[in-house]
């Protein structure tokens, strides 16, 4: 039996957005596609490091 | 140094030269450098207006999306309100036209008033408060000149920063360790005060002036930083801290977020009260004008001290720390250290830092107590790597969707609806999804827009075939148009209709097939998919349901040419053989049998006699069409696991810096970068448990790997795993062999 069976796609749907929904922007959905598409990384935001501040 | 600026994209603004705490501990006013004395105590008017001057110049040339502006010092708020106001007021004028500007300020906390907040709430300036932990440990070193406690008055400051009006400015609280205080207590007096983000300080020493020690340890310092890790750790977490976060993040691939860690090129500028360019002011722990430049905003650029050799070093990633910090298996996390840590008198900042054994023991420590819950589920469960790589290809077609916007037209527009309706109803959307080649059309499309190609919107159109097919796989009684050019209409995951012209034609699901009318009006109806029929050419299936798909123009990714339609005949063939290459894989190695069954979707037959992974979702694999059972087996167990490989490598970091080292392959005569030594160790271990033998030059590159800088904790996971096989499997052997 393959993983890709309607059980697998039955418990899926029940936690995740529908398709509409997805947030392309939102952190964890840039991060996903930064791994396929090397462009996509440039949207994340700089965070400051200077060590002697916040 | 060569190589492209790296513009700034952050600038410490000292607005105040002074201070009204006298911190034992202090970089600018305690150690090596003693230019403050001679520095205005604040920022002139001109100091001021050159600065967003050049601000804006650089933002602009470089094209920033963003730069922050920390106000600091000495102790920024002695500025005043009128000065702070008047530094808010010309950066947000010159930089509001250019780029997003974020301002940030870091205080003592003193002086922080309602006409402080009223100010920084007009602008948007956030605030971060120095404090070392309860009353007995900030007390330690953060005294005024004549002893007293400023604990009192910081605590004030960070209540008034938590009422309502003004806790969206609140950045959170910077704690300097003293391996006297207790951690335990450091952090949960910092927690306590509810801040939104706290970090902890290594203190500023060097090999001339080497951090306190007292019990001589050489790991104090982990010691005292893994103490309240496991305190944050063990209680969920509750607020984040910059330190663990940046030692968590490059553990497992991602970068680091703190200067003092990790490998990521300096982009920080400081302008002093005057005007000087400096470099980061830590650098004045190590000697007096360590962080000269000799530049200023009155005759010189931002892009003049990016120039700056002291500041390019910093910049240079691998290449910039110390021989031994570039040989060690924690340098990603570690990244040498804070610069300024690094300096010996006569050796300049070329050494590994003064705190080494500490971030060598930090790091261990922090993989140690994570790596089991960090690393990435799909490594170990091969269900979760289906679902994942299943869920990819949903957001490439949302992203599909978004970077469109609207060029699509009418005809997206309503595919997509469809699509979203028919999601609903059933399943038959994520079994089109799932199909491996579905990524590949998303890919294409994807990249037609970015490159702007002209006509980029109209493979974006496939989606009405995807749409279709899933009507039909789910039974969803709803018409889908799909143009089509030619004489062919291919659905995904079912076949391929024939059809006389192009045009739109209509398929609408029914019982158990479909109907289509065709643009010229004329209707075909199927009955049953699995059937060839006149006009109707099935996707065939073989063993588990695998498709054997020679028809979806998809296909064509392996790099190998691929057949054409097989002939009943010629498929029957081919899928006997597959059914007996398989039965010998079940025998052999059922683990690995099983796991390919049940994770390989789509075989598609290929030219030559080489097994063929492409530009594809997971689940799809080009076989050879020649070759017998046993060249087949081989070919699905080889295949499989460079489809594994890749399709991990979708979804999850497994390395990071690949090609900074390489590394000696046992059966290679030249050394190999990271992923490929993993991909080949894989590959072969994979073939050493079908059949059984030469694994110990597989354990050797094993052995590499585990030492290998680049692996995240989920590298390793996988490398643990691919040990556990080898070891299954030769006790199998062992087993069989005494019958």
């Amino acid at each position: 039996m393959s993983f890709h069976t309607s059980v697998t796609f039955a418990v899926a749907k029940k936690n995740r957005v529908p398709l509409a929904e997805i947030d392309v922007r939102g952190a964890a959905v840039t991060k996903k596609l930064s791994r396929v598409l090397p462009s996509v990384s440039d949207r994340t935001e700089r965070v400051p490091t200077f060590n002697s501040a916040l | 140094m060569t190589g492209p600026l790296v513009p700034f994209r952050e600038i410490v603004l000292k607005v105040h030269s002074r201070c009204d705490l006298a911190c034992d501990h202090c970089y600018i006013y305690e150690h090596a450098d003693q230019s403050w004395r001679t520095r205005p105590k604040a920022i002139s008017d001109q100091a001021i207006s050159r600065t967003a001057l050049r601000l804006a110049e650089h933002a602009k040339k470089h094209a920033l999306p963003s730069v922050t502006v920390i106000l600091h010092g000495g102790e920024p708020l002695l500025a005043g309100p009128a000065r702070l106001r008047r530094v808010c007021e010309e950066l947000t004028a010159a930089l509001a036209p250019v780029t997003a500007l974020d301002l940030r300020i870091h205080t003592n906390g003193l002086q922080l008033s309602p006409r402080y907040l009223d100010l920084f709430d007009e602008y948007g300036v956030r605030v971060g408060i120095s404090l070392d932990g309860d009353k007995a440990a900030n007390d330690r070193h953060r005294r005024f000149a004549d002893g007293r406690s400023s604990h009192p008055l910081v605590l004030k400051a960070v209540d008034l920063l938590h009422q309502e009006r003004y806790r969206h400015l609140d950045l959170g609280l910077l704690c300097t360790i003293d391996v006297a205080n207790d951690p335990v207590a450091v952090y949960d007096a910092l927690l306590e005060l509810a801040p939104p983000r706290i970090d902890f300080l290594l203190p500023h020493a060097t090999w001339e002036e080497p951090p306190p020690r007292p019990d001589g340890s050489p790991t104090a310092y982990a010691a005292w930083i893994l103490a309240a890790f496991d305190r944050w750790n063990d209680r969920g977490r509750p607020v984040p801290v910059r330190l663990f976060e940046s030692v968590l993040s490059t553990l497992n691939g991602g970068p680091s977020l703190t200067e003092s860690l990790g490998l990521a090129p300096t982009d920080l500028v400081v302008v002093e009260t005057d005007g000087t360019l400096e470099q980061v002011d830590s650098l004045k722990s190590a000697y007096q004008g360590a962080a000269a430049t000799g530049f200023d905003v009155y005759r010189h650029s931002f892009d003049d001290v990016a120039a700056h050799p002291g500041v390019r070093v910093r910049q240079l990633g691998l290449a910039g720390v110390a021989d031994t910090c570039r040989r060690c298996p924690v340098v990603r996390s570690c990244g040498g250290g804070l610069y300024t840590h690094r300096y010996r008198a006569g050796h300049g900042f070329d050494n590994p830092s003064v705190y080494c054994a500490d971030l060598e023991a930090l790091v261990r420590g922090v993989e140690d107590r994570t790596a089991a819950a960090t690393a990435a589920p799909a490594v170990t469960d091969p269900a979760v790597l289906v679902a994942e790589q299943h869920e990819l290809t949903r957001v490439l077609l949302a992203e599909l969707h978004s970077e469109l916007d609207g060029r699509g037209g009418e005809r997206w527009a309503e595919v997509w609806e469809l699509a979203g309706a028919v999601e609903g109803r059933s399943d038959g959307l994520d079994e089109v999804l799932a199909h491996p080649y579905a990524r590949t059309w998303l890919l294409d499309c994807l990249d037609a827009l970015r490159e702007g190609r002209p006509g980029a919107a109209a493979p974006a159109r496939m989606l009405a075939r995807y749409v279709a097919a899933a009507a039909v796989r789910g039974r969803v009684d709803v018409p889908v148009r799909v143009p089509h050019r030619g004489g062919a209409l291919h659905l995904p995951t079912l076949g391929t209709l024939t059809l006389d012209a192009s045009g739109t034609a209509e398929v609408r699901a029914t019982g158990d097939g479909f109907l289509v009318r065709a643009a010229g009006g004329a209707e075909l109806r199927v009955r049953r998919l699995r059937e060839e029929a006149a006009g109707w050419r099935p996707v065939r299936r073989g063993a588990h349901g695998t498709a054997l798909d020679d028809l979806d123009p998809g296909r064509d990714r392996f790099g190998v040419p691929v057949t054409g339609r097989l002939t009943p005949g010629e498929a029957g063939e081919w899928s006997g053989r597959l059914d007996g290459a398989w039965a010998l894989l079940r025998d052999a190695a059922p683990e690995l049998a099983g796991e390919a069954a049940a994770s390989l979707s789509t075989l598609t037959p290929l030219t030559g006699t080489e097994p063929a992974v492409g530009r594809h979702g997971y689940g799809a694999l080009g076989l050879p069409l020649a070759g017998d059972a046993r060249a087949l087996a081989r070919a699905l167990v080889r295949g499989f696991r460079r489809a594994k490989l890749r399709a991990l490598l979708d979804v999850t970091d497994l390395y990071a810096l690949d090609g900074a080292w390489t590394h000696p392959a046992p059966w290679r005569e030249n050394p190999v970068p990271v992923s490929a030594l993993l991909a080949e160790a894989y590959e072969r271990a994979g073939i050493a448990v079908y059949e059984e033998g030469r694994a110990d030059h597989v354990e050797k590159a094993l052995d590499l790997l585990d030492n290998a800088a680049e692996l995240t904790v989920s590298g390793k996971l996988l490398v643990a795993g691919v040990r556990k096989e080898l070891c299954r499997s030769r006790d199998r052997s062992v087993l069989l062999s005494r019958g």
